[in-house]
């Protein structure tokens, strides 16, 4: 057999556990419509469908690399790690979520949810503009529906899902009209061959288009990672919708949208050697991105009240934070072959992912515990005094904000040490050295600044009294149980990340 | 009339883009403007001659909008129900304008005898897989109750 057929026909292997999710997904879809299901029937099958997926994933992998640069899907370790990623959320953010709809509509959820969760683990896998850009609005249709879904009367959900739907809408317009300009440059879809080709036309006389298309793609994407200007759906968004679903969109598109930022820019790298002045503009443009964001994100928290809108200020920071790794990617191509170093912008961005998703997730699943009708847990004074009324919500809340916080012993320090040690450790061949260390200098006064807003909510816990106590509901155990799993990642790759940074390291290998 | 000139392009050879093949366009033209013209100046001559009647009414003298009143606000609201419908359309819609491409180019003379063994089965199964989600779409979309004109 030809290996060009070979490589078309494994393309199909490599979509197995996600076209697996899919029917799951489907099963549900038709279950939501019969009489009697509720939402602990549909819970369990959601968590079925992901075993399944995860399953076939290690059955169906297949044995032999097909050719880069035809096939459309590409299992390298970077989309195994996503995978898992991918999945590993889909089952914690399945279980957040178990009580978050009734039970007429908690099948359609759920089936929304495995969806978005297919979504998110192709965008890793797709090795072709098309294919890449039909994962990311995989992830993000269904997230349309999963905000409507559980707050079906409040205005204010009603509000957040317009606001994230027509902005979404638009993003994903810039995102394909920026992926129009590479494909009209280089004269095909596949990335791989991008790779090859776009570094040889920014070094002549097409630089210009080049650049616009790198802005467009930036911007499509930057909407999902909530960079600065195209941040500010989220706060009222993460305010109306629902609790679970703001986790799901506090994490699984920034995922999506870091992997694809990682997968297009790629080029980059290997593009310094002929075009050092496109490079330079290009890292240029993440640069300032980072910087505005994180300082944006920051200034904007500190003047919250609202918990879930602080919580969005909070995620805008972070990426700021994580575009650090993206501005000093290209820099790695500068570095000798044997030269060490403590960690590069693409394996901190992997690690900071994980420990960001970890903090902010568990954070969200305390607050949606606390939280009901008749005594909201939204704003800061809310949580004042839970030391004494709910001493185990207290400690969970506290180790997530101080992950947030960034201090040792947390994997939010680990993250952030690797992001700046990444900008520190920019070699010294490579433009703009100067420039990466005062882009590490204004991280760590970020840092600083996140610090209050994060403390003043860990003042108000531990040392107000409260006026009320909340009332949570009964039955949180799945809420719980994703609480624990986030606390005990948080603390344990806090204490000892060396396994983790090294799956990172082992995912970002060939960029 | 000047030859176009030909050119190697993927698919063979083919002529180069020339305006001159698309003068159908102005017949077009000349078609629509002449029908225009010529139903305005003939319901004037018929008037004239007094072989058509003359009772206007307000409703007669608006402008004709599908069953909407033309002037006014744009902003007012419409029935969920032409959604559910709109939506449910594209089910059919896009079936038919997925299934249209595919049988053209699916086992057409073009493809190979090796390409037949090697896809031929893969490509049966993807459309059966299509249909089937279409179908599943379908079924969700009755069941839920979009059907009933309620």
């Amino acid at each position: 057999m030809n290996s060009l057929e070979h490589t078309l026909q494994q393309a199909f292997q490599l979509a197995v556990p996600e076209v697996a999710l899919v029917g799951v997904a489907c099963v549900l879809f038709l279950l939501g419509t019969a009489r009697g299901v509720n939402r602990h029937l549909a819970g369990f099958i959601a968590l079925g469908g992901l075993a399944i997926a995860a399953i076939s994933h290690f059955t169906a992998l297949p044995r032999v690399p097909g050719i880069e640069t035809v096939t459309p899907l590409l299992g390298d370790k970077f989309a195994m790690f996503v995978r898992m990623a991918a999945f590993a959320t889909g089952a914690a953010l399945v279980l957040f979520a178990w009580n978050e709809c009734d039970d007429r509509r908690s099948s359609d959820y759920m089936a929304c949810l495995l969806i978005a969760t297919a979504g998110s683990s192709l965008v890793g896998t797709a090795n072709d503009l098309i294919f890449l850009f039909l994962a990311l609005e995989l992830v993000s249709i269904p997230t349309y529906v999963m905000l409507y879904l559980p707050g079906l009367q409040s205005k204010k959900g009603q509000e957040a899902v317009v606001k994230y739907f027509m902005l979404s809408v638009m993003s994903s317009a810039m995102l394909l009209f920026g992926f129009s300009y590479i494909y009209g440059l280089t004269g095909t879809t596949n990335l791989a061959a991008i790779q090859e080709i776009l570094p040889r036309l920014v070094a002549g006389s097409e630089s210009t288009t080049a650049i616009i298309a790198i802005v467009f793609v930036t911007a499509g994407l930057g909407f999902r990672i909530t960079a600065f200007p195209f941040h500010f759906y989220a706060p009222d968004v993460y305010e109306g919708g629902p609790t679970g679903t703001v986790a799901f969109l506090a994490f699984v598109p920034k995922v999506s949208g870091f992997a694809a930022l990682l997968k297009l820019f790629a080029f980059l790298g290997s593009a310094h050697a002929v075009a050092n002045e496109f490079v330079k503009q290009a890292m240029m443009l993440f640069w300032i991105l980072s910087a505005i964001t994180m300082t944006a994100g920051n200034v904007m928290g500190l003047l919250q009240n609202n918990l879930k809108r602080m919580l969005a200020y909070s995620g805008v920071a972070n990426a700021g934070y994580m575009l650090i790794g993206l501005a000093v990617m290209p820099t790695q191509a500068y570095r000798g072959i044997d030269e060490a170093v403590v960690a590069t912008g693409p394996e901190a961005i992997m690690f900071y992912l994980l420990a960001y998703g970890a903090m902010t997730i568990g954070t969200l699943t305390v607050i949606s515990h606390l939280h009901s009708p008749n005594r909201p847990v939204e704003t800061v004074d809310d949580v004042a005094g839970l030391r004494e009324t709910h001493p185990y919500s207290a400690a969970l809340l506290g180790i997530f904000l101080l992950s947030m916080i960034g201090l040792p012993l947390t994997a939010g320090f680990a993250g952030k040490f690797l992001l700046f040690m990444s900008a520190l450790a920019a070699p010294a061949a490579a433009p703009m050295r100067d420039l990466f260390v005062a882009l590490a200098v204004i991280g760590a006064v970020n840092a600083a600044i996140g610090a209050y807003y994060y403390l003043r909510v860990i003042n108000a816990m531990f040392l107000r009294t409260s006026l009320s106590a909340p009332t949570p509901r009964r039955t949180a155990g799945p809420l719980w149980v994703t609480a624990i799993i986030c606390a005990v990642f948080t603390v344990a790759f806090g204490v000892y990340p060396l396994p983790m940074i090294n799956l990172s390291r082992a995912a970002v290998g060939g960029l | 009339m000047i030859l176009a000139d030909a050119v190697l392009t993927t698919a063979g050879v083919e002529s180069a883009f020339s305006l001159a093949d698309y003068y159908p366009v102005f017949i077009f033209l000349g078609v629509v403007t002449g029908f225009a013209l010529s139903s305005l100046i003939g319901s004037q001559l018929f008037y004239r001659l007094g072989l058509k009647p003359f009772k206007p009414t307000a409703v007669k003298a608006m402008a004709y909008e599908s069953g909407m009143d033309p002037v006014g606000t744009a902003r007012m609201q419409f029935d969920v129900k032409f959604y559910l419908i709109a939506i449910l359309f594209l089910v059919f819609d896009v079936e038919l304008l997925f299934l249209y491409p595919w049988s053209v180019v699916a086992y057409s003379d073009g493809s190979s005898p090796e390409w037949k063994q090697l896809f031929g089965r893969l490509v049966f199964w993807e459309i059966v897989v299509f249909m089937i989600s279409l179908g599943i779409g379908y079924i969700y979309a009755w069941r839920k109750g979009v059907f009933k004109w309620k």
